[in-house]
């Protein structure tokens, strides 16, 4: 049964991973060809539409990651630590796409491919934290321990997410401060902001897609691994 | 209007962007077809 129900998660999710994939291609034609250049920054800029919206997805990952692991800790649900657990995978990707574009942004306007400041340092370090998470999760084969000490790491990630927003008002930093997720209007002329906002739900829909293939996959090794285990006893 | 000439960046970011969700989805697809085995 639980089979059968891991299965049809999967492949609800697949579908929303490829409506949202369409939808990410019709981004792309949006911020490519239909949204004007910036004066001062040029094509560079346009990076913007993939590199703020992979950061909010990954972000928001790490944080979802971190809510479950409290919850698994609070009601030791085995079902808590699997979607924390896919939730950390999906976020290591959106995070792998606001690592590189970052840079790719920042050599051409501010002159360096990486500056040790704030904003980007904390964002490597959180990468690297969820990076031990997933090496933790490998090694470690009891599930009860290895979720328990995930959870932990979990929490600590949760933690540094809002200091990530902030670091760019509590400290002197290159880092633009946020044009959307700020007190006040967004500071974003109406066509540009149109392409950020679609870019934000695309990328959202599509974490939603591959947090729900990723939670499936987890169910489904959960199961083989106690099918594997009957058979041996 | 004249801009920087930095297009190739752009360019770069976003194929690289395109990479990386698309090679995770592939892996995600195979990962599931073999555990649903």
């Amino acid at each position: 049964m639980m089979r059968e129900k891991a299965e049809a998660l999967a492949r609800r999710g697949s579908l929303l991973t490829a409506v949202a994939l369409l939808a990410l291609a019709g981004v792309y034609v949006r911020a490519l060809i239909f949204t004007p250049i910036e004066r001062f920054q040029g094509p560079a800029q346009k990076i913007f539409y993939v590199h703020a919206p992979a950061a909010w997805s990954g972000l928001m990952a790490f944080a979802i990651t971190g809510l479950l692991s409290v919850l698994y800790l609070w009601l030791r649900d085995r079902r808590a630590d699997l979607v924390a657990a896919a939730s950390a995978e999906v976020g290591l990707t959106f995070s792998v796409i606001m690592l590189t574009t970052g840079p790719l942004w920042g050599k051409p306007i501010w002159g360096t491919w990486w500056t040790w400041d704030a904003r980007l340092t904390s964002t490597l370090f959180i990468f690297l934290l969820f990076v031990g998470y997933q090496v933790l999760r490998g090694a470690i084969t009891d599930p009860e321990t290895r979720a328990r000490y995930c959870a932990v790491i979990g929490i600590l990630g949760l933690v540094l997410v809002p200091f990530i927003h902030m670091t760019v008002y509590l400290f002197r930093t290159l880092h633009p401060d946020p044009v959307v997720l700020k007190p006040g209007s967004p500071s974003l002329p109406g066509n540009m902001l149109v392409t950020l906002l679609t870019s934000f739900g695309v990328f959202t829909l599509l974490y939603l897609g591959f947090l729900a293939q990723r939670y499936a996959l987890g169910v489904l090794r959960d199961l083989n691994d106690e099918e594997a285990g009957r058979a041996v006893s | 209007m004249q801009y920087p000439d930095n297009g190739g960046y752009m360019v770069a970011a976003y194929v690289v962007a395109a990479v990386v969700v698309l090679v995770y989805a592939v892996s995600l697809f195979v990962r599931l077809r073999k555990a649903s085995r």
